[in-house]
């Protein structure tokens, strides 16, 4: 139970008005493109038409003659300077200008540098580039053929396989199999789609020849990474490199990796020692960054006829593109994609994961994605599904008879995961309540009757976030821990500084909220700061639902330390022993005597002019946080859906979403997450996928083809919470923003598959376009 | 990005002067918009030039010709055009099968079946785009095609303006059709 | 090049004028020539109206025009939405229901809502979601900005009523 404070404080629990707001609100945001320097000039690159070819010659005599223009750099100019590749998060190199060949349409091959956007966008037009084409592989299913195009000329094994992961026991669980009476199983495939964040990628590179530091302003989710990445990869000081993350235009795991555009525009202001600035159009943010998903699953469960689920088995095709760019931890190259024994309680399970280039852009961790949690929760929730209609048995009986129960939590899945806490029972009866599951099941039968099509689909979704323990996760070698600074100033307001960077989620409110909770401080009187990697405390960023969790769990521990030493000074003050000090938010008072107190603003001034003896002065401290463990948030999402029968579109009637983050920092902000995150599996179940054609083309590179859903599309979201705090969290929160991303595009396909199961339907792919559901019921007989 | 053509037309010549007309590439190049012949390799083999103008967006290809089947019995003839973009913005092939067809009133029929393929950015924007402007240069070639013919045929082939068909028009034609939806 | 042309516009009140490109969009002219930034650019295509300003009343997206297609013209962008250091009840509403998150739809969404309350001073929920059916947003899932318009549409009938409290942007 998390005590709650006075509307004053506004600790946790509290709605509290965003601080944020009131510039946003006024159009005083400082996003990256909002930024001007003195001197600053223009970036932009030139992009390959071709999936597949060879760079027979770039000429860039055209672009140079062009008044305006100030540098062109091509691939073999960053060659010489060892910079024409970069490494990726996952141990690969990627090019960042294209020297021999190009891998993917829209890959950069040079990088154009004008006094204005307009004419380097004219001088881009110039640079004349020979290619020679090469045949195209975009079918991941093609990659491992003995025939196949080999991609990746750079690397000492020539073929397109990149990685085998496994984990489980393969022998233990195909004896299960064996012996099983029921089996169902189901192939699963997430499209590769897109995050899209309204903000595209940019930066400004800006090189001070006469002192010697680059301070690169960009759309980064983790600065303090990027700019050990740019110390490593460009030979600079890290002493020298200040990455400053302003206002981001949101984030969804776009800007985590390090594009070939940062590195150009860095090169041009070293180069050029002007600022450089580089902002990529939306059609170049999403033909060639971070896409997301793009998983060809098999599941197969081995079940007795009770509905008792005894195994799992796994095997996934994982198309990552040209080249291994995914951003997950170092030990996990298909993310936690082995959380895909879900809520369920499985006596043994077998998972691998095949890992494959093809000719498209690179990628495959984004779009909040948890590091591949999406792409389980949603082939786990979706073969549950095939199981009931196998055995006959409803869905949300099959999910109860199979949760993992909540005395056995912590609990160790066979995959090796240890869940924290959790509660299913509990939360999927509170949705199907809210939802009026009877009732609609009723509806449905008589519906089906007089042939009108409706579905009812359940997603029990158990989230893995929070990375992570030392002990197994790291990033390029760097730990996942996170940070919090927090410093007292003598009036009693604060300051606090954190190793995350929120890109929406509203930490400077709900980090404020935190301290607000510790220390009895007002959350109106802490500053809250991220993003500067000259001031803020060396952290990995924020994603994969990991800031509450580890910066909100520093933040909370270095209040703590803080909170001690106001004990003693307190104690001071007060004459008295420690021992005799009670605390409540905001003071401490004497036991018994509670007149005779200190508040935690006279604690601070006298920090700083009244100090004991012997102790050092000020009020302040700073911890950086190894999580002990994951966190595994959960719920149950149900959602009813109508089919038009003429035209194959579905509409949304109902959504409900239960979501259990543990204990709630703040709920307005929480269930604005939820809201975004459902609308983003609203438009991956209905309506978003890149493809490409037999030739590499990009099908889907702008919001043409692209789409993202308006306030028309979006339905309206019914959210309610439980409570199952995380036992080893400081105050038993566990991070939500991903969750109604993982859990809801199962929930939107099972509903529709659940509306025409009784046809004879198993499984429909995502994403449901109505032309492509109109097709299955005139198939089945049944299109108007 | 794959695309199927197919068009019919007819012309009030007979068919043998549509056919000396068609199995003359030099004769044929005068009425492909925006298109010529820049050199011959030999009897099968040519280079050429066109440009695709988009509103204001003009794509320069610059690639070969060649007469892949002359079948003069049965009047078929193949074509395949593969081109680059001069700029380096993607490339374009086609395979063109043409038949000719003696009509009862003394004119020819001719069946056209093209594919083509278009690599780059103009096949992001997508296909509609693609097919619009096909058809729209379609239209124009018939139109040369009928004018031509009619002129004499002994004549040498014109050093034509080789100017792209008008750009505005293009655009705002292949938009309409976009909205119209096929025909 | 082309020769530049004088650009004259009022914006948010204030007269301004610059010889610009005549194919400069008139996103860039609010942003980089008059150094507005709270208008933003999302997309290429027209799709996303983070760039939605008004001119001459009507909301437009500012990606879509050149800058001397706006000549002699009146512009409203969100830096011109407070009067007299108030909140219009528009932003009040964002912040008081939670309308935005990542903050980068908010100026061309108020936009769009300013010019619909404009034309509608009771709307549905429907009537809202339409209306602001040019404006995508990834973070809100657009519930709470329906509320914001809500709480906002409330707020000036409030005021309609009271023709002592100081007047709102009409």
């Amino acid at each position: 139970m998390i005590l709650k404070t006075s509307p004053e404080v506004c600790g946790m629990g509290h709605s509290m008005k965003r601080k944020e707001d009131l510039r946003f609100i006024q159009g005083k945001g400082n996003y990256v493109d909002d930024i001007h320097l003195p001197g600053m000039v223009y970036g932009q690159l030139v992009r390959s038409p071709y999936a597949h070819a060879r760079i027979k010659s770039v000429n860039t005599e055209n672009a140079k003659k062009l008044p305006g223009v100030l540098a062109v750099i091509t691939g073999e100019d960053l060659a010489k300077a060892n910079l024409a590749w970069m490494p990726t998060l996952s141990y690969d190199k990627q090019m960042v200008l294209a020297t021999g060949k190009v891998l993917f349409q829209s890959q950069e091959v040079a990088f154009v540098v004008a006094e204005d956007r307009y004419t380097a966008a004219d001088a881009s037009e110039l640079v004349e580039v020979e290619y020679e084409e090469l045949p195209v592989l975009v079918d991941p299913k093609k990659a491992m053929d003995p025939d196949a195009p080999v991609l990746r000329e750079d690397r000492e094994q020539k073929n397109n396989h990149i990685f085998h992961w496994e984990v489980g026991d393969r022998k233990a669980t195909e004896d299960v199999f064996q012996k099983a009476p029921v089996k169902a199983s189901v192939h699963a495939f997430f499209p590769r789609c897109h995050p899209a964040p309204l903000e595209t990628c940019g930066c400004v590179a800006d090189f001070n020849a006469a002192t010697g530091k680059l301070t690169v302003y960009m759309t980064s989710q983790a600065p303090h990474a990027h700019r050990t990445v740019f110390a490593l990869v460009g030979g600079i000081p890290e002493q020298n490199i200040r990455v400053i993350s302003p206002d981001i235009g949101g984030g969804f795991g776009n800007k985590v990796p390090v594009y070939p555009g940062y590195v150009c525009a860095i090169v041009a202001s070293l180069t050029l020692s002007v600022p450089v600035k580089w902002i990529e159009t939306r059609s170049e943010n999403l033909q060639s960054t971070g896409f997301a998903r793009d998983y060809h699953m098999t599941a197969e469960i081995a079940a007795d006829r009770d509905g008792k689920m005894q195994a799992l088995r796994v095997k996934t095709l994982a198309d990552h593109g040209a080249f291994n760019a995914a951003a997950q931890p170092t030990k996990f190259p298909a993310g936690l994609f082995s959380i895909c024994t879900g809520s369920y309680d499985y006596s043994q399970a077998f998972c691998e994961v095949d890992g494959v280039y093809t000719n498209k852009a690179p990628g495959g961790i984004a779009y909040r994605c948890s590091f591949r949690v999406t792409e389980a929760a949603y082939l786990i929730e979706r073969v549950v599904d095939v199981l009931a209609l196998e055995l006959k048995m409803d869905p949300a009986e099959l999910r109860r008879r199979n949760f993992i129960p909540s005395s056995k939590f912590p609990y160790k899945s066979c995959l090796g995961w240890t869940y924290d806490s959790g509660n299913y029972e509990a939360a999927m009866k509170l949705a199907l309540d809210k939802i009026g599951y009877a009732e609609l099941r009723k509806e449905q039968a008589e519906k089906r009757e007089k042939g009108e099509l409706m579905g009812i689909g359940i997603s029990s979704f158990t989230e893995i976030v929070g990375a992570g323990p030392a002990h197994t996760f790291d990033i390029l070698g760097i730990k996942m821990f996170d940070s919090c600074e927090i410093r007292i100033h003598p009036t009693g307001k604060a300051i606090a500084r954190m190793g995350t960077k929120s890109q929406g989620q509203g930490h400077e409110t709900t980090y404020a909220q935190i301290v607000a909770q510790e220390l009895g401080i007002p959350a109106n009187d802490v500053t809250v700061e991220e993003g500067d990697t000259d001031t803020a405390p060396y952290g990995l960023g924020t994603y994969a639902s990991r800031s509450t969790p580890t910066s909100g769990a520093a933040t909370a521990i270095a209040a703590r330390r803080i909170r001690e030493k106001a004990k003693k000074i307190a104690a001071f003050l007060l004459e008295c022993s420690e021992n005799d000090l009670e605390w409540e938010p905001g003071k401490f008072y004497v036991k018994g005597a509670p007149s005779k107190a200190k508040t935690i603003q006279e604690i601070a001034f006298a920090a700083y002019t009244n100090m004991p003896p012997g102790m050092e002065p000020g009020l302040e401290a700073v911890d950086y946080y190894d999580p002990p463990n994951l966190t595994f948030p959960f719920g149950t999402y149900v959602c009813v859906v109508d089919i038009d029968n003429g035209t194959g579109e579905v509409k949304v009637r109902r959504f409900v979403a239960v979501d259990d983050c543990g204990n709630i920092i703040n709920p307005m902000i929480v269930e604005g997450q939820i809201h975004g995150g459902l609308t983003e599996g609203l438009a991956i179940a209905f309506m978003q996928q890149i493809d490409y054609d037999e030739s590499g083309n990009v099908q889907g590179g702008s919001f043409q083809d692209y789409l993202l859903p308006t306030a028309v599309e979006t339905p309206h979201w019914e959210t309610d919470k439980t409570c199952t705090p995380s036992p080893h969290h400081p105050f038993g929160a566990k991070g939500v923003g991903e969750s109604p991303n993982v859990g809801s595009p199962a929930a939107f396909v099972n509903a529709v598959v659940d509306a025409v199961a009784h046809l004879g339907v198993k499984h429909i792919d995502m994403p449901i376009a109505p032309w492509k559901l109109w097709q299955i019921l005139k198939e089945k007989g049944v299109a108007a | 990005m794959g695309q199927k053509i197919e068009k019919t037309f007819s012309v009030k010549e007979p068919l043998d002067r549509v056919w000396d007309f068609l199995s003359d590439p030099r004769k044929v190049v005068t009425c492909v918009p925006g298109a010529q012949i820049t050199e011959q390799l030999d009897d099968k083999n040519y280079k050429g030039t066109i440009s695709v103008k988009v509103g204001p967006s003009v794509t320069d290809y610059r690639g070969e010709v060649q007469i892949a089947r002359l079948d003069a019995q049965n009047h078929e003839i193949e074509i395949l055009g593969k081109g680059q973009d001069v700029r380096g913005r993607g490339s374009a092939s086609m395979k063109m099968s043409g038949k000719l067809r003696a009509l009862p009133d003394g004119g020819t029929d001719v069946t056209s079946v093209s594919e083509i393929n278009v690599v780059g950015i103009l096949a992001q924007m997508g296909g509609r785009i693609i097919t619009e402007v096909s058809n729209i240069m379609f239209a124009e070639f018939t139109k040369r095609f009928q004018e031509r013919l009619q002129q004499s045929s002994e004549a040498p082939p014109e050093t034509a303006e080789v100017e792209p068909i008008k750009a505005g028009s293009l655009a705002w034609e292949a938009a309409k059709g976009v909205f119209r939806g096929k025909s | 090049m082309a020769k530049k042309q004088l650009v004259r516009v009022k914006v948010n009140g204030r007269d301004r004028q610059a010889e610009v490109e005549p194919r400069l969009l008139l996103i860039h002219f609010i942003r980089e020539v008059l150094q507005l930034t709270g208008s933003h650019i999302g997309c290429d295509t027209s799709h996303c109206g983070a760039c939605t300003v008004l001119l001459n009343g009507k909301p437009v997206k500012s990606c879509t025009m050149f800058a001397v297609q706006a000549d002699e013209g009146e512009i409203i962008t969100v830096e011109g939405l407070m009067q007299a250091g108030q909140l219009h009840p528009l932003q009040q509403g964002f912040k008081e229901e939670h309308g935005l998150q990542c903050g980068f739809c908010t100026p061309g969404m108020l936009m769009s809502c300013y010019a619909l309350l404009k034309n509608n001073v009771k709307p549905s929920e429907e009537d809202i979601r339409w209306g602001i059916s040019g404006n995508l947003c990834r973070c809100t899932g657009y519930q709470n900005i329906v509320r914001a318009v809500q709480f906002a549409a409330n707020k000036m009938a409030e005021a309609d009523k009271k023709p002592e409290m100081a007047e709102v942007a009409k």
